[in-house]
């Protein structure tokens, strides 16, 4: 995928805001979700995707996490983990600083 | 043809095995269920198979209930993880030190560890525990595959099993007991009620008035995380049970009530209570603040006033049963189930069951045979 | 925490409980109203805090309304809060959430649900890649994130929504490489009447589609996606024609379609959660084929003091959803005992023929969404129907054999549905699965028991700080 994902015309964004990503930078505003945050810098994870299905069948893999699908806090595929807790990516804000971890 | 040497009402684990039993021994049996088999107490508890909860007088029965489960194995998820059951102040030391020597009197396979030695096997749990006992059989399985276990044993054994199929009314007379149902009649020379939570109204409909009460039972189950936790923990009180699955969720349970009723259909968690039993939870093991509450749910647990089985032949109405009441009911049942079924076939079980009779009023007899054996055993209580 | 009570609670900020809530706090009544998100506006008039559309459009306008109403009430608004559990009490109800400051519980006599509506999934082959989005979480994506889901988007599915979302990525900069909607061309003309009812949003419907002909976007009609390919992400798909009951043809031609994302979904469902936990009836809409909580001519449940309004009530569209949350007010108030049966009835009569003929156009549009009955055909073995628990139609299929053939049944033996999203990804698909494989009606197979929490809640929250000591513990099991 090329190009920025940010829609440019007609839109009126807070302030930036850089936070982290395992350890590494991503760059936001203010309004956005960690979750769309993500998705606008190309964030993926990459290796659960590739023929590695995780399922009952394989019962000590996780479910397979990945940066958004609903947007609304139901459909719990972007889960990510602040602060040592699970939360739903779409429904955190993102803020400078915000120190955020896959699970 | 609808008739039938035994009618089982209720496809928990009780009846079925008692059908099982009984068709074992050439008995033609017909298994009725109202929902789903397996789908109540013994589809939605916490899977626990300790011995270390169970009742001192019901050891023998408990072991020989976990032999069954070992036996069912992988298709009801069956692993021996090992348990231990924690003290964490005086009162809940002394507690458990009185009940677990009397356990282990009774033959169960207990000891007692040191804090330190519970820490280092369980590193997850928390640094208060003031005296622990550990037995190294315990583990679980996943209740929630009883109810394909069962109707795979009910098939496999060429049982009929109707489900979906509410009992409306028993009529006696001419050929036995005659059943009516949503769907058809069916008749029978013996019946065994064994519908759980039911039993009271079920029992009713042969006039048999018994002090069944019902509690309401919560389990919880979270989401899946990393491995903290290999054996199962339990609570000198018996009021947490604590188990992480192989797949990573930790099943929540120790018997805190919800609210309900049978009649309501199912109960509904209390969230006050929930809320209870999460921080004991969390108090054992505080790691598992990293993982969330998916599903609280309850399951209803019958008692009788002294908190024993019921498993016999109801007084002055011959060849009608009731089994259940089973504190405990999910590791025990298989055991009092087979036993029950032994009774029917009119052998000598085993281990002696549980005479309604002795919690029931005295009743005028409604039948011939009110000097029969049967009705005028005394109350049993087994003692180790 | 704090404990306290209300006349009445609503769940949900959207248009339905938003006018509610007004209306209810115009009659005197306390209203406390919760929302899990920072601002009103449910999934319709979703905005985020921060950004900013400059372009103006109806929606925002109506959701600026919808805001403004709020703010000028005395309702109190506990945005942010994430209920998890409903109890019914003696008097009425107790509502239990998390919330910024740590969990809360308000009781109230009343109890009006507007939670609203997820979208319907119906599970593709390789849909579990990065890329491959919900229509509803597009929207969202693009109106309140001002994002776009991809630069070359196969949009993909049946109902209003494939138009909304195909035209909003043209609008934002993208391109559609193409529309695949399940049900054919003639659909879109065949509720004209009742479309008719707003000609404003009927012209609206023809721009979005008027801008897809200009920019020359594939539109396959009668079609469906078999696969979603890419490694890891999304990177193509492949569609197939169905016939009239829904079913892939046999012996059909698979287009291949190169992509870089994939938008999804295929109408709305009510919510029931809320209703399901706290035990209210149910129907099963033959019509607009989903369950929805079951409701009199005025936004009544079978229980006592509890309403509902809005999409969870049967999918009827934004228009109507104000109207049945006024009705629902006056309902509840009159029911408290604050209005007389004469001065209710004169108020709610001209709310409920609004709410009546909003309905027409909303119902219309959400029947366009129908799933044809024999689209489950074209869901392989392979496919994982479970997102959550990685659950496939194989896994699913035996255990509809070995008996399992209602909703609990299935998610007790398979796992399916007893994940993180509880269910409302699979639920639907999962029914009709057991449907086809018995030919039991979907009354029989039933919906899941209602449980606790109604979202995921993390036992840190929940737990909060305590003394052990002050754990209130019962008797000691008998020995």
């Amino acid at each position: 995928m090329t190009g920025s994902l940010r829609i440019e015309a007609q839109v009126q964004r807070g302030p930036r805001a850089r936070f982290t990503y395992d350890d590494r930078p991503v760059d936001a505003y203010e309004g956005e979700s960690v979750a769309a945050a993500l998705w606008a810098n190309g964030v993926g994870h990459a290796t659960d995707c590739a023929g590695q299905w995780p399922s009952s069948d394989m019962p000590d893999r996780g479910p397979p996490w990945r940066v958004l699908f609903c947007m609304m806090g139901v459909c719990q595929q972007c889960v990510v983990v602040i602060d040592g807790i699970h939360v739903e990516a779409c429904r955190v804000l993102v803020r400078a600083g915000l120190d955020v971890r896959s699970v | 043809m609808n008739h039938f040497d035994l009618v089982v009402v209720g496809a928990g684990i009780m009846g079925v095995t008692a059908a099982l039993r009984a068709a074992d021994g050439g008995m033609r049996v017909l298994v009725l269920e109202q929902d789903s088999a397996g789908s109540r107490a013994s589809g939605v508890n916490a899977g626990t198979l300790s011995l270390q909860i169970k009742r001192v007088s019901l050891m023998r029965y408990a072991l020989a209930g976990y032999a069954w489960w070992k036996d069912a194995g992988d298709a009801v998820g069956f692993k021996r993880t090992g348990s231990y059951t924690l003290a964490f102040n005086a009162s809940e030391e002394a507690l458990l030190d009185e009940r677990m020597r009397l356990k282990i009197a009774a033959g169960a396979p207990i000891e007692f560890v040191s804090p330190a030695t519970v820490r280092a096997a369980e590193s997850a749990l928390c640094d208060r525990i003031v005296s622990a006992t550990y037995c190294a059989d315990d583990g679980h399985a996943d209740s929630t595959r009883t109810g394909v276990y069962l109707r795979a044993l009910l098939h496999d054994a060429g049982i009929e099993l109707r489900e979906r199929s509410a009992l409306l009314g028993i009529d006696v007379g001419g050929v036995g007991y005659t059943l009516r149902t949503a769907h058809e009649n069916v008749t029978s020379t013996n019946l065994l009620l064994a519908t759980g939570a039911w039993l009271k109204p079920t029992a009713a409909l042969l006039g048999a008035d018994l002090p069944i009460e019902v509690r309401v039972n919560t389990v919880t189950a979270t989401e899946r995380g990393p491995s903290l936790l290999g054996a199962g923990v339990g609570h000198a009180t018996g009021l947490l049970t604590l188990k992480q699955k192989s797949n990573g969720s930790f099943l929540i349970g120790g018997g805190w009530q919800g609210r309900g009723s049978p009649e309501t259909g199912r109960g509904e968690v209390v969230g006050e209570t929930l809320l209870q039993n999460l921080r004991l939870a969390r108090f054992a093991v505080p790691g598992i603040v990293g993982f969330r509450i998916l599903r609280s749910w309850t399951g209803f647990e019958a008692f009788v006033p002294d908190h024993y089985p019921l498993a016999g032949e109801l007084p002055g109405i011959p060849r009608a049963y009731v089994l259940g009441c089973v504190r405990g009911g999910y590791t025990i049942g298989p055991c009092i189930g087979t036993l029950m079924g032994d009774r029917i076939l009119g052998r000598e079980p085993a281990l002696p069951l549980f005479d309604p009779a002795r919690v029931m009023k005295p009743q005028i007899a409604m039948h011939e045979n009110i000097d029969s054996p049967l009705r005028t055993r005394s109350p049993t209580l087994p003692i180790a | 925490m704090k404990k306290n009570g209300s006349d009445i609670v609503v769940l949900g900020a959207g248009p339905a409980g938003s006018a509610a809530a007004v209306e209810a706090s115009a009659l005197g009544l306390y209203v406390t109203l919760f929302d899990e998100n920072p601002v009103a506006g449910g999934q319709v008039y979703r905005q985020s805090p921060g950004i900013r559309s400059t372009a103006s459009s109806q929606e925002q306008v109506q959701g600026d309304a919808l805001g403004a109403a709020l703010t000028a009430s005395t309702v109190d608004k506990c945005f942010e809060h994430r209920v998890w559990q409903v109890e019914r009490l003696q008097s009425g109800f107790a509502v239990h959430a998390v919330g910024p400051e740590g969990p809360v519980v308000r009781e109230a006599r009343a109890l009006i649900v507007a939670s609203g509506a997820t979208e319907r999934q119906f599970p593709i082959a390789g849909w579990e890649r990065q890329g491959v989005l919900s229509l509803a979480g597009a929207t969202v994506l693009i109106k309140s994130q001002r994002m776009l889901p991809g630069r070359n988007v196969v949009v993909a599915g049946s109902g209003p929504l494939l138009m909304v979302v195909a035209a909003a990525i043209i609008e934002g900069g993208g391109t559609v490489a193409a529309v695949i909607d399940a049900n054919p061309r003639r659909a879109w003309w065949a509720d004209m009447g009742a479309l008719a009812s707003r000609p404003d949003l009927l012209a609206r419907g023809a721009g979005w589609i008027r801008t897809l002909v200009a920019h020359r976007v594939p539109m396959l009609f009668s079609h469906v996606l078999r696969r979603i390919d890419g490694n890891p992400a999304v990177s193509r798909v492949e569609a197939v024609p169905i016939g009239a009951g829904g079913a892939p043809l046999p012996d059909a031609q698979a287009l291949s379609i190169q992509c870089d994302s994939v938008c999804t979904g295929f109408g709305l469902l009510p919510s029931t959660d809320v209703t399901r936990l706290v035990g209210a009836a149910h129907i099963f809409d033959a019509v607009r084929d989903t369950w929805q909580v079951k409701i009199d001519a005025d936004q009544r449940c079978s229980l006592a003091h509890l309403y509902a309004c809005g999409d969870g009530t049967g999918v009827a569209g934004a228009a109507a959803a104000p109207w049945q949350g006024r009705v629902a007010a006056l309902a509840a108030a009159h029911d408290l005992g604050i209005l007389s049966l004469g001065v209710a009835v004169e108020k709610m009569r001209p709310a409920r023929r609004q709410r009546d003929i909003a309905a027409r156009f909303g119902m219309a549009m959400a029947r366009l969404a129908n799933v044809r009955p024999n689209m489950v055909e074209g869901i392989t073995d392979a496919t994982v129907v479970c997102l959550c628990e990685g659950i496939t139609r194989a896994t699913l299929d035996a255990a509809i054999d070995l008996g399992c053939v209602t909703q609990n049944d299935l998610r007790s033996a398979t796992r399916c549905g007893m994940g993180p999203c509880g269910g409302r990804l699979c639920e639907d698909v999962t029914s009709r699965l057991i449907a086809a494989r018995t030919g039991l009606s979907r009354q029989v197979i039933g919906q899941p028991t209602g449980r606790p929490p109604l979202r995921p809640v993390d036992l840190n929250t929940l737990a909060g700080t305590f003394d052990y000591d002050s754990l209130p513990m019962a008797q000691p099991s008998p020995l």
